[in-house]
């Protein structure tokens, strides 16, 4: 072959191990970024906790426990957030178990479809949820309760402004989340297992108690641990069903403890770093058990389930589904949708009462105009910023094998185990002293943002990174790309779905973020999801409704977007 | 063995690596010379794969010396390791690796792309490369929707269309089936003929080993067990390992008889009193002695063949039919033995025969096997 000539001087001579490569840079630059992202507030919190000293003074001037052994003082708030999150986890646990089993397990009607309505509530927010069901269940204008006293009924027949009230609400959105982790380890079990079992002669009863059983309760049992500790974190709807009762949870003192005047700055973060600490142990807890106990998941490969024949039972199954889904996103939407085109929310129509005035002020408000604006401006900053740091990050935690990776991964998951509130805290605490003034600005919900949502970015993308074989990047680099043109040709064209997903999902969080959004907004950088909440306790209903409404179709659009972006990717990898 | 002894091409030095506190590689040496067709043979988990990766800059050893050309692009000694896309080579991977977001022609292209060679010339090299792959026709298609063997030819011409000094291999046939294997091995010989290109190839596979190779280095345990031509591994086995894993072999123990040596044979006997000629090839002899007959040697008659040493009477305990061959399970004193013979009649179990070996086919094994 004469067009086949041997190069004179090999490659190998021209370059001898470059120290400082592109590779490295980016790497370390993004690595950086984060842990500065993470710790700088991390730091302050600790600080302002550990304050003994005049509460005006920074830095302190003077350090102890001082803070934590005052909390004895708030006994009745421990046992508010206790009752709360423990009824709130068992309820959803027990939605998310029943529904799990009935729609990987039995041969309901329309499991598919259901299955994929089961995420809907995730994306409705708990907020939302909490908004509708006020209107629905309040003791005095409460429609149910409307209807309840119409009917012949005395005072009321629900009261959501309970312990119980909130919990229900919180289950409700909750359940949707342990319904995906429990499905998923009822999915992981060989079917195999079970038939090995019933091949030896075991009845169908024996197989489910000493088979299935055991096999799924690790996984259960992690769900159990996951879902309690988001409840403890958890914030909106016990805002909105909790403060006209004065009735506290801990994330809800530590913001009202943050809000007043004078703010009790040294308290409330003791107590979040209390909380803190809590979840940050059953979250270890969780991953344990998920890590050693399940022998379920060990293959990570998803198996069709054995599908029981339940007979006729299926369709009192299938009744459950609908009440479940009627429950949490049916009847909180149309409790809106009904509230925003009335003058007075009342739960009997008439035609006078109907108007659209509620969406015409809605937009011809510059409050909410601007807070919509600022919203979708911060989406978009946020998702598009986020997917090129968490891309990096992730490609440096799972692909680059540069050392310290391994830590990186642990400050990137680190705000996983923070309420977000507490996490904004500890942001407000240390960004005021920032020498760069950008508290009170819209960069400083950008830095926000991108902190919180690290964990959801990286992991996205992570999913997707991990799919693709690792010889594809390896081959670009055999033929001697270099690591920018590695990453523009080979990585990123490849990762383009994951990537894509991610921008959608920061986005939707951030439009509809509120725990860290609601404590830094300043008045001249108001979004939409805490302008709900301050309409909801400073307006009327049926202006919040139309709100929450406006936000929910912004949601709903970019929702559309990223499931026909799924549906094309998946379509793509069949052929 | 070469008139004229050429600079090696790749030099790995006392190569040493770990998966984590896990050896995987442990200080292993071998030279490829220009224009060699080198095998990696061995078991899965022997390191193999994990040094041509090694080699690639792929992985990042603990200690040794990796040299192209007499330059090192690894040294623990003198803190060198050459980025992979920097050492000048080019590999084929076991997966293919054939970007799923390309067509044939841009997959065929990335080497020249990132030479940043001109446009035209690219549309002629490529062409030529897929010429002699005969996948020219495919240029326009996606890799999704080529079938493994077409992604097989892609891989190997976006592998040498760049004019790497050196190609590696990294079990490119594993992933097809028999009858492609069997044809792909002639054309990958074929062509790295052609080419003149140094190849370094990593297998488990024997007879792709042995048709493929000018060199096989056996690998077991992250350490070379042996280093020969094709033909040395297959007849002069050094140790019973490789015996057994290249192709099956008999090992037969006993004691040195010096007394009974005939010319230049030496003399074995069993624990059960059988005397067996065979040859040292130059082994040291010790008193205690393990040999190695390949089944294809030990031959079955139903005479007693005359003039001949190493023959015994032996009885048939169970024949297996294989196809090509039949594999004959006899008993010899207290051994069991196992023989291939091609084309022969059934022998009914229990049956009396004869069993021969000719000397030069019993070897001695190297020292270390006892």
């Amino acid at each position: 072959m004469e067009w086949y000539a041997r190069p004179v001087i090999p490659a190998a001579t021209k370059f001898v191990g470059s120290p400082i490569s592109a590779q490295k840079l980016a790497g370390y630059g993004v690595a950086a970024v984060a842990a500065v992202l993470v710790l700088y507030p991390v730091f302050f919190l600790l600080q302002a906790s550990l304050d003994v000293g005049d509460p005006l003074a920074r830095p302190p001037t003077a350090y102890g426990l001082d803070n934590f052994s005052g909390l004895f003082q708030f006994p009745q708030i421990l046992l508010n957030t206790l009752t709360v999150s423990l009824a709130a986890a068992v309820m959803a646990l027990v939605f998310g178990f029943v529904m799990a089993w009935i729609l990987t397990r039995t041969n309901v009607p329309g499991r598919r479809m259901f299955e994929q309505l089961m995420v809907v509530p995730y994306y409705l927010t708990p907020l939302l949820g909490a908004l509708a069901w006020s209107l629905l269940g309040s003791p005095e204008s409460g429609f149910i309760n409307q209807v309840w006293r119409a009917l012949g009924g005395q005072s009321y027949l629900i009261n959501i402004n309970t312990p119980y009230g909130i919990a229900w609400v919180m289950a409700l959105f909750e359940g949707s989340v342990a319904f995906v982790m429990i499905a998923a380890v009822m999915k992981s079990m060989d079917p195999s297992l079970e038939e090995a079992s019933q091949v030896m002669g075991a009845s169908r009863l024996r197989t489910m108690l000493h088979i299935t059983l055991p096999l799924v309760i690790p996984g259960v049992l992690g769900a159990a641990i996951f879902v309690f500790a988001e409840m403890l974190g958890s914030f909106a709807v016990a805002l909105v069903l909790g403060l006209p009762n004065r009735y506290y949870v801990v994330t809800t003192a530590i913001y009202q403890l943050v809000q007043q005047y004078p703010p009790k700055i040294q308290v409330a973060a003791a107590m979040g770093v209390s909380l803190f600490a809590v979840m940050f142990v059953m979250l270890f807890l969780y991953r344990r058990i998920v890590m050693a106990g399940s022998y379920v998941t060990i293959t990570g490969k998803a198996f069709r389930p054995r599908v029981v024949d339940v007979g006729f039972l299926r369709y009192s199954l299938l009744g459950v589904c609908v009440l479940y889904l009627f429950a949490a996103v049916l009847m909180p939407l149309t409790t809106l949708l009904y509230a925003s085109v009335q003058k007075i929310a009342v739960a009997f129509p008439t035609a006078e009462n109907l108007t659209l005035a509620n969406f015409r002020m809605a937009m011809s408000m510059d409050a909410v105009r601007s807070a919509l604006g600022n919203s979708l401006l911060l989406g978009f900053g946020t998702a598009t910023i986020g997917v090129v740091l968490m891309g990096l990050l992730a490609w440096l935690i799972y692909r680059s094998r540069l050392p310290g990776s391994g830590l990186i991964e642990y400050i990137v998951m680190f705000p996983q185990s923070v309420p977000r509130l507490v996490f904004a805290f500890g942001m407000m605490w240390a960004w005021v002293v920032f020498p760069i003034p950008i508290y009170g600005t819209l960069w400083l919900l950008l830095i926000a943002y991108l902190t919180v949502f690290l964990p959801l970015g990286v992991r996205t993308i992570a999913g997707v990174m991990l799919q693709i074989d690792k010889s594809l990047e390896e081959c670009a680099q055999m033929c001697g790309a270099s690591w920018a043109f590695r990453m523009r040709t080979v990585t990123v064209p490849l990762l383009m779905p994951g990537l894509v997903a991610a921008w959608l999902l920061l986005f939707i969080s951030s439009i509809r973020e509120l725990g860290a959004s609601i404590l830094l907004m300043g008045p001249h950088s108001k979004v939409i999801t805490p302008s709900i909440v301050e309409s909801w306790f400073g307006t009327s209903s049926e202006l919040t409704a139309t709100l929450a409404l406006i936000q929910t179709l912004v949601v709903a659009i970019a929702m559309v977007v990223l499931v026909a972006v799924t549906r094309r990717v998946a379509a793509q990898q069949v052929d | 063995m070469q008139t004229k002894l050429p600079e090696a091409h790749i030099e790995v030095d006392g190569l040493e690596l770990f998966y984590g506190s896990v050896p995987a590689v442990r200080g292993v040496s071998f030279n490829v010379l220009p224009g060699e067709q080198l095998t990696l043979l061995g078991p899965s988990g022997c390191g193999k794969t994990t040094t041509l990766r090694a080699i690639a800059g792929l992985e990042q050893p603990a200690a040794g010396e990796i040299r192209i050309d007499g330059v090192p692009v690894y040294s623990s000694a003198r803190k060198i390791n050459v980025p992979a896309e920097k050492r000048g080579l080019s590999m084929v991977f076991q997966s293919y690796a054939i970007w799923p977001h390309m067509t044939v022609f841009d997959n065929v292209a990335y080497g020249l792309r990132v030479r940043r060679v001109a446009a035209a010339e690219i549309a002629e090299k490529v062409g030529q490369a897929l010429d002699m792959v005969q996948m020219r026709d495919f240029a326009g298609r996606r890799a999704s929707q080529l079938s493994g063997g077409q992604q097989q030819r892609v891989a190997l011409a976006r592998a040498f269309v760049f004019q790497p000094t050196v190609l590696l291999f990294d079990e490119p046939l594993s992933n097809l089936d028999a009858k492609l294997r069997a044809d792909m091995r002639i054309e990958l010989r074929d062509l790295q003929n052609r080419l003149g290109i140094t190849s370094l190839y990593v297998t488990h596979d024997l007879e792709e080993a042995l048709a493929m190779s000018d060199r096989i280095v056996v690998m077991r345990d992250g350490l070379v067990e042996q280093n020969g031509t094709p033909d040395e591994i297959y007849s002069l086995p050094r140790s019973a390992f490789v015996a057994d894993f290249i192709g099956s072999a008999n090992l037969i123990r006993g004691r040195h008889r010096p007394d009974l040596a005939i010319d230049d044979l030496i003399a074995l006997e069993t624990s059960d009193g059988q005397v067996i000629y065979g040859m040292s090839y130059g082994r040291p002899v010790g008193s205690e002695l393990v040999v190695s007959v390949r089944t294809v040697h030990l031959q079955i008659s139903l005479q007693r063949p005359a003039d001949k040493k190493n023959v015994w009477p032996a009885r048939v305990e169970k024949t297996v039919f294989q196809g090509d061959f039949s594999q004959i399970h006899i008993a010899w004193g207290y051994q069991h033995l196992v023989a291939r013979c091609a084309a022969i009649e059934p022998i009914a179990p229990g049956h009396e025969v004869y069993m021969t070996i000719e000397p030069r086919r019993v070897v001695l094994l190297g020292a270390g096997n006892s």
